[in-house]
Order: structure tokens, then C-alpha cells, then sequence
């Protein structure tokens, strides 16, 4: 027998009384008043992240170079984003680890703890970890109270991983706490987060 | 006469500096969990949610698993199966080969430490480097982890600071790229800086990024994983090669249950509403190979223990050696299993309980393990039951005799009393299994742990006259 049907005859064998999934829909998770207001709080506080209430008037580049003036390159693959690498046509994502602002668009956001639902959305992924910093749109209508309204969110849509499999939740910049318990952000990923909330 | 516990812990107990010190460090990360705790009404309906959804899946796993695998490979990701630690290291390092692989980026995986990837995979030629800085620091020190989550606290910055020089080659260099006044040489900002410098080198240059997996999610193939640093993305983003070693137990059936545990890792484990990154991979990246290895290692037949099958359960959060006093005051290295504390002291009984008996003396059966855990593993029944079993496996009147030697020796130490009255309320609750049986001789712990406030304050000035003299 393979290691395979090993196992799985094991774990058959050894099966001695089932339980039942419980049902979750039952469960009464916490909601915001307001949730917008309690996802910019969360993601200027505990996440660690600075957040802009973008206006109807404003430009998406001034806003990033507001967020960033010293940045000498940006990248991403957005329409209306004034960007020197692309994400989609790098050679080798390594590239990417030298671009000062990457610009991403996140597409739920969850008030709970401040955490941005990000499909891949270009061939390299990189763009949303290795770069210096990282710019996420996010419209301000795209936000949810609870991850259990986000994950349902996710698994009826077919918006996702059908370009690329890959998905994540980032809420805030990289950090660590390794060394003595000391907080600090910049760990290996973005060492900075701005989240522009973009109107409806 | 004693156990391997206790006399590690009494030797780690010499310096009540360093005791006290680790002490406050994980009693804070418990307090941290307290709050998140008691922020969300619904807390304890989650609690009991995911014990039920691990109890289902444990008890379904076979077919969850045929599932998740159909699911992977539809999704054009490889699914292997390791029986045992042996065949996981064979599989990995087969993999390796057939792509030339000369270094490996990883990210921090229990499981990899449990089947000792990284030493077999160094006999083969292959450059290993871990890349959570706690985990890094370790692997430079040559130091196991001491924590499950937060595996290097232990260590003291200068001795990190003098590692780093010695062992990162251009050190200098990426010290003087370090634009932020510091006075002190070995400041944790400035030797974070000095490791995201040095490790985001290793990303680069790696041929084959190996992750974990806090869940695999069956309904649809995914791996999740979470992390704060971001490493175990920087791992799979640069490389195209993406390994995954995943305990079987991992698996949970669909996105509604992921809701639930995605909410519980890091409240229960570090303190935090979430982890920075929670990423879901379904599937290689562009021009790149995903494998995923299933590790048994002993697990079918855990779930086949009557007694023990709900340690199945556990997502290794954390919490429990947060909370456990005999843990904090004791710290990881003075048990005899990788994995310390309350769930350490279970798994390395149903490692081998002739080789790891010695930690059950690490316990007062204080239950507070049962209490933080967020997937109901009760701890300490589980540990009250083995010093039971204990009888049978020939063990049992050795440990009787030195258990009392083992608690004193944690409990009787002035300087570290001020959390053993701040744990006050949650000591004199009794394990299920112990209700009926109060007077057991294993009932050790409990009178130990009843200190008056009063003779505190009289040991404590004591010890301060004595300190005079
Ligand atoms: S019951 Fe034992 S293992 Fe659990 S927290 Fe208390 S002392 Fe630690
Ligand atoms: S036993 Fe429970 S508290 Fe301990 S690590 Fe596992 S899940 Fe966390």
C-alpha cells in the first residue's frame, strides 16, 4: 500500500465515534455602528498604517506622491497610476525589491483588525511584499465589519483567483517583535502601509 | 532526586533575573490575549465553534483529505504524502534535487522541526536559511526555539548584536546604511534593520522558498498562512519553487470555518486582532511549481487515542505556554520536548512517554491552559490522566516522590511571586478529571499554588533582610 492509502485507512480505522460541523451561521459576530470609522482607526492604530480619505478633486499620483515625496519609483499595474516598473512585464521579481512605492487595489476591507483583502491582481505578487512601501486603494463602500462577512464575501465571488491563485489579507506594514519584545515595523516585507480610501 | 524538568528548571531558576524577566515577557503576551478576549461578545461561542469544527474535521479526516487533495491538483498543485518524518525528509529533498536547489529560504514551520528537515537537509549539501527573525537568530546561534511562536525572546539583544557581527558578512556595510541615530549599538530597531537587510539578500538569492501551513482549507485547496514579518511571502514570491509541509490535522473543511480560526491565531497566540499577512495560495505562481507534503508522523494514530485524539485539535497558538506558570517561570529549555508547555508536555507523551515523561512534573494543574486554549484541548486533564497512566508505564512512584521537589522549587521564589498573585483567580479551579479524586497525591500543585497574600509580603521582607545582611 502507498503512504497515501496508508494513512488514509489509518485515520478510518482509527475513527472511533464522528461529530457534526456546527452550524455558523448561528454564531453572532461583532458589527460596527460604523464600520469606516472603525477601520481607520484600527488601521491607524493597532495596524500601523496611514490612511487617506481620498476627495472626488484629488489625484491618485499626488496623493502617492503626498504619501511618499522622496520615492524615486512606483509600481504597479493600475489605470490612472504613474508608474516606472510594471509588475506584470519585470523580467524577474527581484526587480521589484528595489521599487520604492508599489500601488496595489485591495478589495475588502475588514473593520475588526484593520486587514485588506488583496487578489493577486499582477504576474508578480511581489509588488504587494517586496517593494519598499505599499500604497493599497481601497473604495471606502468595500468595507465589512467581521472576517466571517469577509470570507463569505470571498467564497462567493468568482472576482478571485480565477487570474492568479493567490489571495491575502495585509493589515499594516511588516513587523517583529523577535528581539525583546520590542515593536518594530520593517521586518523583511513593506517596512510602510498607506491605505487610500477611494470614493464610491 | 528529581525530574529533568525540575532540574533544568531549578539551575534556570539561579538567575532570577533572567526568571523574572521571562516571566513578564509571556505574562504581558497573556494579558494582551485577556484584552482581545474580552473585546469580542462573542468569544466564547467561538471557543466552542472551533472545538466543534476541529472535532468534525479530526473525526472526517480521511475524506476531507481526499478532498483537499482533488481540490490541490485540480488547481495544479503537487500533493505528497509522508507517513513519517524519514519519508517527508526523502520527499523534500527529492523535490529539491530535481531542481538543482543549492539554498532554501523557509519560513517558520513546527513541523519542519519536528521531522529535523533542516539537518538533513544540510547532510545533502543544501543551504537552509529560516527566515522569521526569531527563528534566524536561532539558526544563527544554534539555539532550538524556546517558544512555539515566539521562539527567540529568550535571547538578550547584545548576545544577538554580537552573533550578527560575527556571522552577517556585511554587517559593516549595512551598518553604515542605517540612517537612524542610535545610541545603544544594539538597539532592536537597528538589528532588525541589520536582519531585513541580510535576509532580503537571502530571498533573492534563493532557488526554492519553503512555508508551513496554519490551515489547508479543503473546499477549495488553499494553504494559508499567516505571519507578521511577511518572510513567509518574500519566500514564495522570489523563488518559483514553493514548498509546503502541512500536518495532516491542519486541515479545516471551507472558508466559513477559516473565519472563525482566522479571528483566533493571533488574539489567542500573540495579543494581536490579526497577523499583518493571512495569504492564501491555490496554486503555483506564473511559471513557477507548488508542492504540498501531507505529514502523518504519528497523527492517524493519536486520533485513535480515546484519551488523547482532542490534541488534534490544536493550531499551535501559543497560548497555553503563555499562560502556564510553570512554563513561564521555568522557560523552554527545561523541558525535554521540542514543543514546552502545556500541549509540549501532551505531544512528547504521545511522542514516546518512556523518553518524555519527565515533563508531566511540569505542572501544577492550575488549568489555566484550559481556559485560554481557543480550541478547548484540555490540557490538563489530558496531563492529569497520563500521571494516571503513569502506574502502568512503571514511571509512577519515582515521579510521585519528586514531584512535590519539582513545584517547590518553581513556586517558592520570591521575586517571581507577583504573577502568581496577579494569576490568582484562575488557580483553584479543578481539571474535569480531577473533581471526583481531590485527594490524590497528584493534587500536588494545588496546595503549592494557594499562597496567602500575607506570607508573600512576610517571604518578601524577609528575603529584603536577608538581602542586608
Ligand atoms: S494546568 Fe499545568 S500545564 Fe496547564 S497552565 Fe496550569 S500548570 Fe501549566
Ligand atoms: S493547545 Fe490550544 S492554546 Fe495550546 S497551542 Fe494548541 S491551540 Fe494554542
Amino acid at each position: 500500500m502507498s503512504s497515501r492509502e496508508e494513512i488514509l485507512s489509518r485515520l478510518r480505522h482509527n475513527t472511533r465515534e464522528t461529530f457534526d460541523m456546527p452550524d455558523l451561521a448561528a454564531l453572532t459576530p461583532i458589527t460596527f455602528a460604523d464600520p469606516v470609522a472603525e477601520f481607520i482607526h484600527k488601521t491607524t492604530t493597532t495596524a500601523g498604517a496611514t490612511l487617506i480619505e481620498m476627495q472626488p478633486t484629488d489625484r491618485l499620483d499626488d496623493l502617492i506622491r503626498r504619501a511618499y515625496p522622496e520615492a524615486r519609483s512606483v509600481a504597479s499595474n493600475l489605470p490612472g497610476v504613474r508608474t516606472d516598473v510594471n509588475p506584470d512585464t519585470v523580467a524577474e521579481a527581484q526587480e521589484l525589491m528595489h521599487v520604492d512605492v508599489g500601488v496595489v487595489q485591495g478589495c475588502i476591507g475588514v473593520a475588526e483588525n484593520a486587514c485588506i483583502w488583496i487578489p493577486q491582481q499582477t504576474k508578480e505578487k511581489a509588488v504587494c511584499f517586496a517593494v519598499q512601501q505599499l500604497v493599497i486603494l481601497l473604495p471606502r463602500d468595500a468595507i465589512v465589519s467581521n472576517m466571517h462577512q469577509a470570507y463569505a464575501l470571498i467564497q462567493t465571488s468568482t472576482d478571485y483567483f480565477s487570474r492568479y491563485p493567490f489571495g491575502t489579507f495585509i493589515s499594516g506594514p511588516s513587523k517583529t517583535a523577535d528581539i525583546e519584545s520590542a515593536l518594530v515595523y520593517g521586518a523583511q516585507a513593506a517596512r510602510a502601509v498607506t491605505v487610500i480610501l477611494t470614493p464610491p | 532526586m528529581s525530574t529533568r524538568h525540575s532540574r533544568a528548571a531549578e539551575a534556570y531558576l539561579k538567575d532570577d533575573a533572567v526568571a523574572s524577566r521571562h516571566d513578564q515577557t509571556f505574562f504581558a503576551v497573556r494579558q494582551k490575549r485577556d484584552r482581545m478576549a474580552a473585546a469580542l461578545p462573542e468569544w466564547e461561542d467561538l471557543r466552542e465553534a472551533a472545538s466543534q469544527i476541529k472535532k468534525h474535521t479530526a473525526t472526517h479526516l480521511a475524506d476531507y483529505l481526499e478532498r483537499f487533495e482533488r481540490n490541490a491538483t485540480r488547481n495544479g498543485v503537487s500533493v505528497h504524502w509522508a507517513e513519517d518524518a524519514d519519508e517527508y525528509n526523502r520527499i523534500v529533498a527529492d523535490i529539491l534535487a530535481a531542481h538543482n536547489v543549492r539554498k532554501v529560504v523557509k519560513s517558520k514551520s513546527m513541523l519542519t522541526e519536528e521531522c529535523h528537515l533542516n539537518e538533513n537537509l544540510e547532510r545533502q549539501g543544501i543551504t537552509v536559511v529560516e527566515t522569521d527573525l526569531g527563528e534566524r537568530i536561532l539558526q544563527m546561534m544554534k539555539l532550538a526555539p524556546s517558544h512555539i511562536v515566539m521562539p527567540a525572546l529568550h535571547v538578550h539583544r547584545e548576545d544577538i548584536g554580537a552573533c550578527f557581527r560575527r556571522l552577517i558578512p556585511d554587517f559593516d556595510e549595512i551598518a553604515r546604511s542605517y540612517d537612524r541615530p542610535h545610541d545603544d549599538p544594539n538597539d532592536p530597531t537597528f538589528l532588525t534593520y541589520v536582519a531585513r537587510m541580510h535576509l532580503r539578500q537571502q530571498f533573492a538569492e534563493a532557488d526554492a522558498g519553503m512555508t508551513g501551513a496554519n490551515f489547508g482549507i479543503a473546499e477549495t485547496g488553499d494553504i494559508v498562512v499567516c505571519t507578521n514579518e511577511g518572510n513567509a511571502d518574500m519566500s514564495t514570491s522570489l523563488p518559483r519553487l514553493h514548498i509546503v509541509s502541512m500536518g495532516i490535522e491542519k486541515l479545516i473543511p471551507d472558508y466559513a470555518s477559516m473565519g472563525v480560526f482566522q479571528r483566533f491565531v493571533a488574539r489567542s497566540g500573540t495579543g494581536q486582532e490579526t497577523t499583518v499577512y493571512t495569504s492564501h495560495f491555490r496554486g503555483p505562481r506564473p511559471g513557477g511549481e507548488m508542492h504540498i507534503v501531507l505529514v502523518d508522523n504519528g497523527r492517524s494514530d493519536i486520533l485513535g487515542d480515546p484519551e488523547h485524539w482532542q490534541t488534534l485539535k490544536c493550531m499551535r497558538c501559543g497560548a497555553c505556554m503563555n499562560t502556564c506558570p510553570v512554563y513561564r517561570r521555568s522557560a523552554g529549555y527545561s523541558y525535554t520536548y521540542f514543543i514546552p508547555g502545556p500541549i509540549g508536555i501532551n505531544l512528547g507523551m504521545l511522542r514516546d512517554c518512556h523518553l518524555y515523561h519527565d515533563n508531566l512534573s511540569a505542572c501544577s494543574l492550575c488549568c489555566s491552559c484550559d481556559n485560554v486554549c481557543p480550541v478547548k484541548v484540555d490540557l490538563s486533564s489530558q496531563i492529569y490522566r497520563w500521571r494516571q497512566q503513569l502506574d502502568d508505564l512503571g514511571h509512577a512512584s519515582r515521579m510521585k516522590r519528586l514531584m512535590s521537589k519539582g513545584m517547590a522549587a518553581l513556586f517558592n521564589r520570591p521575586k517571581l511571586y507577583t504573577a502568581t498573585l496577579r494569576f490568582a483567580p484562575l488557580i483553584n479551579v479543578l481539571p474535569s478529571a480531577l473533581v471526583s479524586n481531590r485527594l490524590n497525591p497528584w493534587t500536588y500543585g494545588h496546595t503549592m499554588l494557594k499562597f496567602p497574600r500575607k506570607s508573600f509580603h512576610e517571604q518578601w521582607k524577609q528575603l529584603k533582610n536577608e538581602e542586608k545582611k
